[in-house]
């Protein structure tokens, strides 16, 4: 039982050794250094580091050099085994609105380890609310969309099914 | 000798001590070895609209006329004297009805009136020349019928359009040393990017992994893009002064395309670099 006890003890202070002496700030350089690969940059006024948390204030999205987005904050938020990125008041430049609704108030990816295979996703915005999955094994994406308001633009896109409209797509 | 901590509760607090400093030790070593210590920071670029203020400065621009021309034809009649009543345009034919000194006339390309000779027409209006100067005849609903497009050369003029996939409103006319388009197609192609690339392919052209600039890959045969001139092959180098290099560049003019009166291509096709001119009204 001692050592049960003596296993957990050392296991609890691993583990908050990891998160505690994570260097949040040099791993999200390196996350912008990927995207970079893919033409994507993102400038942010300033970084804020929590103990789990890391949060990007005032952040600017480019695209090949375009100004697409803006993001007032983003939540990076990690316990090892839970996983949550926190995306709020995204505003989309407004050339997309054809093909986009401009205005996003808030958007959760999660990943939780008794659900290894599959990220999960929330957003609200002038479109309602919208809940989707990932599936990491398929490479797939649904979102379903709750309700149907100013989704004029993305119709397109859509399909329907007996659950409603959605969005697929393959990565 | 009395001990003041059990040996084993030292034990154990020295073990997680080295337990913290091997994962210290550890985070270290990895930022050090693999994660940057700085971010990437995006420079910002000079935005296509600087490009509006050149076209705008120079001094032999080709701006958008505003007011009516009275000078040039009152020798042997006027362009006001011209009414246009209406157009017809179809892919090859272009046939107007005018009214002239209270006679209604039909005139189709290549016929004149008084001395003005049908060019072509848009939408809204038609374009004549005379003595190499060009004239423009509003619709008789229009405000201002009648504006002096600046010199022509008299060359062919391609006034309908006939988009097959979709037809969208709106002219391009040559008249000659530059081209008139409709604000109305601009309007239409700016709200609809998609639309842009059913007509006209643009790929990017690279110097080993940097972008160069951007190459027109195809046009569609009768679209309005294919009116404006450019060809497949040809090479975008700049567009109102504002070199075309970048996504950012090329971005910064379709965003301001809207508020644009004028606007100058340059291309390189060949080896030979060509102006092209665009008024848009």
């Amino acid at each position: 039982m001692q050592m049960v006890k003596k296993f957990f003890i050392l296991l609890f202070v691993l583990w908050f050794a990891i998160l505690f002496f994570m260097p949040k700030q040099a791993l999200y350089y390196k996350l912008e250094e990927i995207l970079l690969e893919n033409d994507i940059k993102i400038n942010e006024k300033n970084i804020e580091e929590g103990l789990f948390s890391l949060t990007l204030h005032d952040s600017k999205v480019y695209v090949k050099g375009i100004e697409l987005a803006t993001i007032e904050k983003i939540d990076f938020f990690t316990l090892l085994f839970y996983t949550k990125v926190e995306v709020n008041k995204l505003v989309l430049d407004p050339s997309l609105k054809n093909v986009a609704p401009t205005h996003i108030d808030e958007i959760k990816i999660a990943h939780a380890i008794w659900n290894p295979l599959n990220v999960s996703l929330d957003a609200q915005g002038s479109f309602g609310n919208v809940n989707g999955q990932a599936s990491l094994l398929e490479r797939h994406i649904r979102v379903d969309f709750n309700e149907t308001k100013n989704t004029e633009m993305l119709k397109g896109s859509l399909k329907q099914d007996e659950k409603g409209w959605f969005y697929e797509t393959s990565f | 000798m009395k001990h003041l901590f059990k040996p084993y509760i030292f034990k154990n607090i020295l073990i997680l001590l080295v337990l913290l400093l091997i994962v210290k030790l550890l985070w270290f070593v990895i930022t050090w070895v693999w994660l940057p210590s700085s971010g990437v920071e995006h420079v910002g670029q000079k935005s296509g609209k600087a490009l509006y203020y050149r076209v705008k400065l120079t001094p032999n621009e080709i701006s958008a006329p505003t007011k009516p021309i009275k000078q040039a034809t009152k020798k042997n009649g006027s362009i006001d004297d011209i009414v246009l009543l209406a157009i017809y345009n179809a892919v090859d034919t272009t046939v107007i009805t005018v009214k002239h000194k209270g006679k209604t006339k039909v005139l189709s390309r290549g016929e004149d009136i008084n001395g003005f000779v049908l060019e072509g027409a848009g939408r809204n209006f038609a374009t004549f020349t005379k003595a190499k100067k060009s004239y423009k005849v509003m619709l008789l609903k229009s405000k201002g019928k009648h504006q002096n497009v600046g010199q022509s050369s008299a060359q062919n003029t391609a006034p309908s359009v006939s988009n097959k996939p979709k037809k969208v409103a709106g002219e391009v006319v040559d008249v000659g040393d530059h081209k008139l388009v409709d604000r109305s197609l601009v309007d239409h192609y700016a709200k609809n990017m998609d639309d842009i690339y059913k007509n006209i392919g643009i790929g990017e052209l690279k110097d080993g992994n940097n972008l160069k600039g951007f190459q027109i890959t195809f046009v569609r045969k009768d679209s309005p893009f294919a009116k404006l001139g450019v060809q497949r092959g040809d090479i975008i180098k700049s567009i109102n002064g504002q070199e075309i290099n970048s996504y950012n560049a090329a971005f910064g003019v379709y965003k301001n395309i809207g508020s644009l009166d004028n606007l100058t291509l340059v291309i390189e096709r060949g080896k030979e670099e060509m102006e092209l001119e665009y008024e848009i009204n």
